[in-house]
């Protein structure tokens, strides 16, 4: 369509997964409207243009929710950075990451990076209760600013495997782990691909602690992908995200 | 615990139907509920009681009976009056009117006050016992005197019996709710879902899990009574009418003590289910279930509790529910012409409906015209969407893509969503784009910025800005201070989405209690008017501080509300004084010719449908 040179058009695509509940929303909100305030768990995927220096970054923020687990494979089409978000007061939301959402990045570019996010450090790790950002000191509406404790932001019912049991708080290591095996399930070389402790990060939507970094670091990175790109679309112009062809046969997994 | 019952009574037209030796019985049971002979009343006394243990601490009598045999010349709703003061006398009413019908009719003709012999007779006399489901059960929980200590967790049964109507401004999480509270069972309006293994799904106020054994006993009435191949549809208290609903592999039970009809509140269960639906699709709930019956669907549903909250409330709140008809924003029809060639010309393939909402309300919808042709879009599937878009607002510059079942349209089948607020921050006006394409994001995004350059070049945000609610005084009739006028399709237009208009409600219902009170007058005379029993063609109720009268035709139907000293030759007048105005600003009061547009370049009837069937499950089945 020759008349969409209107719209601004894209140049790179980063994706939020995670389960529900975990703060994509929250995070996104964060960093773009610098305020942390209550969300209501979102319906399909929302898509966000962030103009990045000369660039138009697509951010999508996922829904969590299973309901929507179908539609995770087309918001990750041509995705250049995952953001693989856990909550770090719960265990099972990081083992979600690879049974329910790693999957779905299959249709994401081959030299897509990823990012493993563990967001309510508020909850387990002092240093993230300082607000991140001086001008925003109260947190938005929100009615308590004491610190919050784990029970105030419940564990989905949608986790049925894990009945009962008091949330288990997630460390850095296990975070580390899953980078690796997030590494190995792509087929990449961990020698050659980014390191854990660059690509591992603990934030607060709440506080905003490394919110900022988080999402600079990765927009930093998908510079030369968008760089890239551009040479590519000088040979072809009419190559571009939507036009991405997967391999057939590859989605139908099980059902 | 049940033998600590005072003696209880036994209402004259239940006992007519029942045999005496039952209801034997049914004290026998309640002297020794573990040693229930095994008939077929006791087992179920002893569910219903347990059930009424839980949901109504003071009421331990349970009775059932066969609807056939009671064919209702008892009128639960007569005795239900909210006023005793409350007159109606149609008959002479009617006469009047229709006199001043004929005096009038010249004029009026064009505006369906014309003396139509059908239409002004009152269908009184048609008690339609026609489709009367003989092999249905009513069960009639009968309130007995007031019973202390009786049950689960209550103690200090305080009698406070009048539900506070002020829960509209509600504390924050009702799933934190302690179900054992007596505020909880003061709820004016309970509902549950649950799934045939009796798993809870969805319970309005407190949390699933508290109320599983609860719902565990709603199930075993259920399937008791459907073990003899009947099915259990409604339960009376004094207090509080119990509804049920089975749709498909789900349960719906509504407990209210609004003092609504049993069909509305089985409608307003269907839209529960209809929102559900709209979230998972009729086909994969099936096949969910079909899968493992014992799924618990709160897996598909969690994050979507805010939805169906949101929907109860609106139900509550707002009439369109009530009346099956849609609310649009008055605007001059010049202006809501040009936004509809607006929608009409930023078009993509496989984009079905373009809807244009502002201030929650519609401003203009654009069908695509094979679509308009296989069917129309239902009122309820609208309310669906308006809900989902309000309850789903909460990070509003984004632009969410999503998707979406429109129940009645097709139940089995997804659209995609496209959602985006044309004015942020204020979030008032909100385009929402239908295709049938889960890949058309990009081309459905680019629909919106051409929409959007159009009405910056027409300035029409500000024009919509200044759009509001009218005013009843507009119309001009001291008296009148409020009204709901649903007028039916056009013989010209039979593919008209129903509409309604209704003023601002000002004052004296400005408050919320008064509002509240004015939509419960306003119930009430629905379900007088589309009683199944007794359906009546018009109705003058004086009620203690106001009085209305309500009238359906063939060719609407007006409920208005009038200062209480109104004299009948008054609203009368009032009331062809009103349908003259509404004659005069129906191009600004409703959305008068919808717009449709080609985007399928050849249409066929199946493609719509094949495209969407390999997406019916979302995906989310292969997580089962």
């Amino acid at each position: 369509m020759p008349e969409i040179s209107k719209m601004k058009k894209p140049d790179v695509k980063v994706v939020i997964l995670g389960d529900m509940n975990v703060g994509k929303t929250s995070l996104l909100h964060r960093y773009t409207e610098r305020k942390f305030r209550d969300t209501i768990s979102t319906v399909g995927g929302a898509f966000y243009l962030k103009q990045w220096g000369p660039y138009n970054i697509s951010i999508w923020d996922t829904a969590g929710r299973e309901q929507f687990h179908g539609l995770g494979s087309m918001y990750c089409r041509g995705a250049a950075a995952v953001i693989l978000t856990y909550d770090v007061t719960s265990w099972q939301s990081l083992a979600e990451l690879e049974e329910r959402f790693l999957s779905l990045t299959d249709t994401a570019n081959h030299d897509c990076i990823y990012a493993i996010v563990g967001n309510k450090a508020d909850l387990t790790d002092p240093r993230a209760q300082l607000p991140a950002d001086p001008q925003s000191p109260a947190e938005g509406g929100e009615p308590g600013t004491g610190p919050r404790v784990p029970s105030a932001c419940p564990t989905p019912p949608a986790s049925p495997l894990s009945p009962g049991s008091p949330p288990q708080q997630v460390g850095r290591e296990e975070a580390a782990a899953l980078y690796g095996r997030v590494l190995r399930y792509k087929g990449l070389d961990e020698g050659s691909s980014l390191p854990a402790d660059r690509m591992c990060f603990e934030t607060s939507a709440r506080t905003g602690y490394n919110v900022d970094l988080l999402f600079e670091t990765l927009f930093d990175l998908v510079l030369p992908s968008i760089l890239r790109k551009r040479t590519e679309n000088q040979r072809s112009p009419t190559v571009d995200l939507e036009d991405y062809c997967e391999p057939p046969g590859r989605r139908r997994g099980c059902c | 615990m049940l033998n600590a019952l005072p003696c209880s009574y036994w209402d004259g037209n239940m006992e007519r139907d029942y045999p005496q030796k039952e209801g034997a019985e049914e004290l026998n049971i309640c002297d020794q509920p573990t040693e229930g002979p095994g008939a077929y009343a006791d087992t179920l006394a002893t569910s219903l009681s347990l059930l009424g243990s839980h949901m109504f601490p003071y009421h331990g009598e349970v009775v059932d009976r066969d609807v056939k045999t009671s064919v209702s010349t008892e009128d639960p709703v007569e005795t239900l009056l909210p006023d005793p003061t409350a007159v109606e006398r149609t008959s002479t009413l009617e006469a009047e009117l229709s006199q001043k019908a004929d005096t009038e009719s010249q004029e009026s003709e064009d505006i369906g006050l014309s003396a139509q012999s059908d239409e002004v007779v009152l269908a009184e006399a048609s008690v339609n016992n026609g489709k009367d489901s003989s092999g249905e059960f009513v069960v009639a929980l009968l309130a007995g005197s007031k019973l202390e200590e009786h049950c689960v967790g209550t103690e200090g049964t305080s009698s406070v019996l009048s539900e506070s109507i002020a829960e509209e401004a509600p504390p924050l999480s009702h799933r934190d709710e302690d179900v054992t509270a007596e505020s909880w069972r003061q709820h004016r309006k309970h509902v549950f879902v649950l799934s045939e293994a009796g798993k809870p799904i969805y319970s309005r106020y407190g949390s699933e899990e508290a109320l599983s054994s609860t719902m565990g006993v709603m199930m075993a009435l259920v399937s008791f009574v459907q073990s003899g191949d009947n099915m259990i549809r409604s339960v009376y208290s004094e207090e509080r009418t119990v509804v049920f609903v089975q749709k498909g592999p789900l349960v719906l039970v509504c407990v209210a003590n609004s003092r609504q009809s049993e069909q509305q509140l089985r409608d307003e269960l269907l839209y529960v289910y209809y929102q559900i639906i709209s979230m998972l699709t009729q086909a994969s709930i099936t096949r969910i279930f079909e899968h493992k019956k014992n799924y618990d669907l709160r897996r598909l549903l969690a994050g979507s509790e805010k939805i169906l909250d949101g929907l109860l409330d609106l139900v509550d709140w707002d009439p369109s529910f009530l009346l099956a008809a849609v609310h649009c924003l008055p605007l001059p029809s010049s202006l809501r012409d040009s936004l509809s060639q607006i929608l009409q010309k930023a078009i993509t393939p496989n984009l079905v409906f373009s809807i244009l909402i502002a201030k929650k309300q519609l401003v203009t919808i654009v069908q695509e015209k094979t679509v308009i042709e296989d069917a129309r879009l239902e009122p309820a599937d609208v309310h669906l969407l308006l809900n989902l878009i309000g309850a789903s607002s909460a990070f509003q510059a984004g632009e969410i893509w999503t998707p979406i079942c429109l129940p009645l349209f097709n139940p089995d089948c997804y659209f995609y969503a496209y959602i985006s607020y044309l004015d942020p921050p204020e979030c008032t006006v909100c385009l929402l784009l239908l295709s049938t394409d889960k890949e058309a994001f990009y081309a459905v995004a680019e629909c919106k910025r051409r929409i959007e350059e159009a009405m910056v070049a027409q300035n029409s945000l500000s024009l919509i800005e200044k759009a509001q609610s009218y005013s009843v005084s507009q119309v001009g009739v001291s008296d009148l201070r409020h009204f709901m006028y649903k007028p039916f399709d056009v013989p010209d237009n039979h593919r008209q989405l129903t509409q309604f208009t209704s003023p601002e409600m000002e004052a004296p219902y400005s408050s919320a209690e008064e509002k509240m009170r004015l939509l419960d007058l306003y119930r009430y005379m629905h379900s007088r008017i589309h009683s199944s029993s007794r359906p009546l063609k018009l109705i003058y109720h004086v009620a203690e501080r106001e009085t209305l009268l309500a009238w359906v035709t063939s060719k609407f139907e007006l409920y208005t509300c009038f200062s209480p000293l109104v004299t009948k030759a008054c609203a009368i007048t009032a009331i062809t004084k009103l349908l003259r105005w509404l004659k005069k600003e129906e191009d600004r009061l409703f959305i008068r010719y919808p717009p449709k547009y080609s985007t399928t370049p050849n249409p066929s009837k199946s493609s719509r449908k094949s495209e969407q069937q390999d997406s019916t499950d979302n995906g989310f089945m292969s997580l089962l």
